[in-house]
C-alpha cells in the first residue's frame, strides 16, 4: 500500500474537476465524458482479465454486448426499473463469464484467443439473427433511467451516474489488484506452475479474472444502452474488441490508470476526428500496433520519473516466448 | 440435393484448406498464428480484380500478379508485425497481426470501396454446366477443386524436394539446429509468411468468381481457416486440408438441411468443440507442456 500516498493526494483533484465539469461543458462534450466514464470501466475489467491474469480472450465486446442487451431487456420485457436492470443485467453477464472462463482452464495463450473470439462471433451473429428477442441488425430502443425524482435533466444524471460507478468499480479494483486475489492473478499470469506450487488455485483465479472482466464490461454495457438510449448489434462487433485492446495496450497493460488513460486518449481520437470507418480501422490498428512495438507498456511507464505524482506498481513485463523461438536471433 | 451439397461443399473446402494451409505453414516455422491472414486472401482477391476486371489483364497474367501481391503483404507482415516482436509474449504478437488486420481492411475499404458494397468477378470459364445423374457440376467449382488440388501438389513437391523447402522445414523443426548448419533463419522466416500468405491468395484468386468480394470477407475466412486447423490438428499440413474439406462439406451440410444463416456459425461451433473435446484435431500431436 506504500504507492497509495502520492495517488491520494492527486485524486481528489481529479475528482472535484470531475464533479464539478458539467458546469463548464456543453451537453456534447458532457456525452462525450459520460462515454469516456463507460470506456473506462470496460477497460479496466479487460485490464484485469489481460494484463494482470494474462488471460488472453477476444470475449470482451461480447460482455460489453451483454450487458447492454440484458439491461435494456429486463427493462423492457421484464418491466423491472433501472436500478434493478443495470445489476442484475451486470451479474448476468459475470455469469456468462464465468461460463466462457471454463476454457481457459485447459486452453491459454493462442487457443484461448482463438474459442473465446469465435464465442464473440456466436454472440454477435445470436444478436443480429435472434430478431425477435433482441430486434436483429437494426438493434433497439433501451429505456433511459428517469432521473426527475432528483430534480436533474437526464443527461446529467447520467454523468453523476457514471462518474459513480467509475469511481466505485475503479476503487474496488484498486482494492483487488493489492489483494491476495490481485497477486493471485500476477502469479498465475506470470508462471502457472509456480503459483499453483504457492497455492494459488488456478480454478478460482482464472474464473474469477474471467468474472469480474465480465462484470466490469456487464456494467459499463449496461450503462452504455442507458446513456445512448439505443442498442445495436455493431457496437459490440471484432472492431470494438480492437478499441478495447487499443485501450489497455495504449494506456499500459497491468495498470490501473492505464486502463483510464487509454480510453481517454482512444475516445478522444475516436470523437475528435469522427472519421470514416476506414481511417478509424487504419488509425486504430496502426496505433494498436506501434504501441505494442514501440511502448509496450504503455502510456503509464512514462509516469514513472522520480517525483512523480503517481505511483502504481505495474505488473506487465513484455515477456519473452517459449524456449525454442526466444533463441532465434543468434547472430546480433 | 445430398451429392450436390456434398461436391458444392467440397469446392468450398478446398478454398478452407488452402487458407488454412497458408496459416498452419507459418504456424509450424514461428509457433505464431497470423490474424491478419483472412486480410492477405481479401486483398489478393481485390487486387485479382483490379488487374483483371478494371486494368483488363489477361487472366494468366492477373492471377499471378496478385499472388505476389499476397506474398509480397506476407513478407511485409514479417517485417512488420512480426520480427520486431520476436521476443515479445504470444499476446504482443497477436495484438498486433489483429491491428495490422484492421490497418489492411481500413485500406481495402479506401481504395476499393465506393463501388457499391461487394465486388462481382466475373467467371474465368463459361463452358455449360455438367450433368451427371442428379449432379450438377459449374465450370467454376471444377477449376477452384482443381486449381487447389494442383496448387497442393505443387506445394508438397516444393516444401518435400526443393531446397528451399527443406531449409523452411528445417529452420520449423529446430531454429538453433538450422542456424548452425548455415540456414539464414530470419530470411527463411521473411520467405515463409510470404508462401503463407500467398496461399491464401491462390486461394482468394480461384474462389473470387465464386464469391463477391468485399473489405470484410478477411474476418470470416480467417475463422473458417482456423476452425479447419484445429479440427486437423495445428500444426499438421495434411491435417489443415482434411479440416478445410470437412469444413466446407460439414458447413454446407448443416446450411442444406438446418438454415442457411447456420452456415456462418458453424465454424465457431466447431471451433469450440474441437478446442473443449480434441485439443490436438484429427492428426495433431497432443501438446506436453515440460516444465
Amino acid at each position: 500500500m506504500g504507492g497509495l500516498a502520492r495517488p491520494l493526494t492527486l485524486l481528489p483533484v481529479l475528482l472535484a474537476l470531475a464533479v464539478l465539469a458539467p458546469a463548464v461543458l456543453n451537453p456534447y462534450l458532457r456525452f462525450v465524458v459520460t462515454l469516456f466514464f463507460i470506456y473506462a470501466v470496460v477497460a479496466l475489467g479487460l485490464n484485469l482479465l489481460l494484463g494482470y491474469a494474462g488471460q488472453f480472450a477476444f470475449a470482451n465486446a461480447a460482455f460489453f454486448g451483454w450487458g447492454a442487451y440484458a439491461t435494456s431487456l429486463l427493462q423492457l420485457r421484464l418491466d423491472l426499473p433501472f436500478v434493478l436492470a443495470l445489476p442484475l443485467g451486470a451479474l448476468l453477464t459475470a455469469g456468462v463469464g464465468a461460463l466462457v472462463g471454463l476454457p481457459a482452464l485447459r486452453l491459454r495463450g493462442l487457443y484461448l484467443a482463438i474459442v473465446t473470439l469465435a464465442f464473440g462471433e456466436v454472440t454477435y451473429w445470436a444478436m443480429i439473427h435472434w430478431a425477435g428477442l433482441t430486434g436483429g441488425a437494426s438493434g433497439l430502443k433501451a429505456p433511459a433511467p428517469d432521473f426527475t425524482a432528483l430534480g436533474i435533466p437526464q443527461g446529467l444524471g447520467m454523468y453523476y451516474l457514471c462518474l459513480a460507478m467509475a469511481v466505485l468499480l475503479y476503487a474496488a479494483a484498486w482494492g483487488i489488484v493489492h489483494s491476495r486475489v490481485g497477486r493471485a492473478f500476477v502469479a498465475v499470469r506470470d508462471f502457472e506452475v509456480a503459483a499453483q506450487a504457492l497455492s494459488v488455485n488456478l480454478t478460482r483465479a482464472k474464473t474469477a479474472a474471467f468474472v469480474l472482466s465480465a462484470f466490469y464490461a456487464g456494467v459499463a454495457g449496461g450503462l452504455h444502452s442507458a446513456t445512448l438510449r439505443f442498442v445495436a448489434p455493431e457496437s459490440f462487433d471484432l472492431f470494438q474488441m480492437v478499441l478495447q485492446f487499443a485501450m489497455v495496450v495504449v494506456g499500459g497493460l497491468g495498470s490501473v490508470l492505464g486502463s483510464a488513460l487509454g480510453a481517454a486518449l482512444v475516445l478522444g481520437l475516436r470523437e475528435s476526428l469522427r472519421a470514416a470507418v476506414a481511417t478509424q480501422e487504419i488509425l486504430f490498428g496502426g496505433l494498436l500496433i506501434v504501441c505494442i512495438v514501440f511502448l509496450p507498456r504503455g502510456l503509464v511507464s512514462l509516469l514513472r520519473w522520480p517525483g512523480s505524482p503517481w505511483i502504481e506498481r505495474l505488473h506487465w513485463e513484455p515477456r519473452r516466448r517459449g524456449r525454442e523461438v526466444a533463441t532465434w536471433p543468434l547472430s546480433p | 440435393m445430398f451429392v450436390n451439397l456434398l461436391v458444392s461443399g467440397l469446392a468450398n473446402g478446398a478454398v478452407y484448406a488452402l487458407v488454412a494451409l497458408g496459416l498452419v505453414v507459418v504456424y509450424k516455422a514461428t509457433a505464431v498464428v497470423n490474424f491478419a491472414h483472412g486480410e492477405g486472401f481479401m486483398l489478393a482477391g481485390l487486387l485479382a480484380y483490379s488487374l483483371y476486371v478494371l486494368a483488363g489483364l489477361p487472366y494468366g497474367l492477373a492471377l499471378p500478379a496478385a499472388v505476389a501481391g499476397a506474398c509480397l503483404l506476407g513478407m511485409l507482415t514479417e517485417r512488420l508485425a512480426f520480427r520486431p516482436l520476436i521476443r515479445a509474449s504470444v499476446v504482443s504478437l497477436v495484438l498486433a497481426t489483429t491491428g495490422l488486420s484492421f490497418v489492411l481492411k481500413g485500406i481495402a475499404r479506401q481504395v476499393w470501396g465506393g463501388r457499391g458494397s461487394d465486388l462481382a468477378f466475373p467467371p474465368v470459364v463459361a463452358f455449360q454446366p455438367l450433368q451427371i445423374g442428379e449432379l450438377i457440376l459449374t465450370g467454376q467449382s471444377l477449376v477452384v477443386m482443381g486449381g487447389a488440388v494442383a496448387t497442393m501438389l505443387l506445394f508438397l513437391l516444393f516444401f518435400r524436394y526443393t531446397l528451399l523447402g527443406k531449409m523452411m522445414r528445417a529452420t520449423a523443426e529446430n531454429q538453433r539446429a538450422a542456424a548452425l548448419v548455415g540456414i539464414r533463419v530470419e530470411r527463411i522466416s521473411t520467405i515463409t509468411w510470404g508462401v503463407g500468405v500467398a496461399l491464401g491468395g491462390v486461394a482468394a484468386v480461384l474462389a473470387a468468381p465464386l464469391t463477391l468480394l468485399y473489405p470484410d470477407m478477411g474476418g470470416p475466412l480467417l475463422i473458417r481457416a482456423f476452425a479447419a486447423a484445429l479440427l486437423g490438428g495445428m500444426g499438421s499440413l495434411a491435417g489443415a486440408v482434411l479440416g478445410g474439406l470437412c469444413l466446407g462439406v460439414a458447413e454446407n451440410l448443416a446450411g442444406g438441411y438446418v438454415d442457411t444463416s447456420v452456415t456462418e456459425v458453424a465454424p465457431f461451433f466447431l471451433i469450440i468443440l474441437v478446442l473443449l473435446l480434441r485439443p490436438q484435431g484429427f492428426l495433431g500431436r497432443p501438446e506436453v507442456v515440460k516444465v
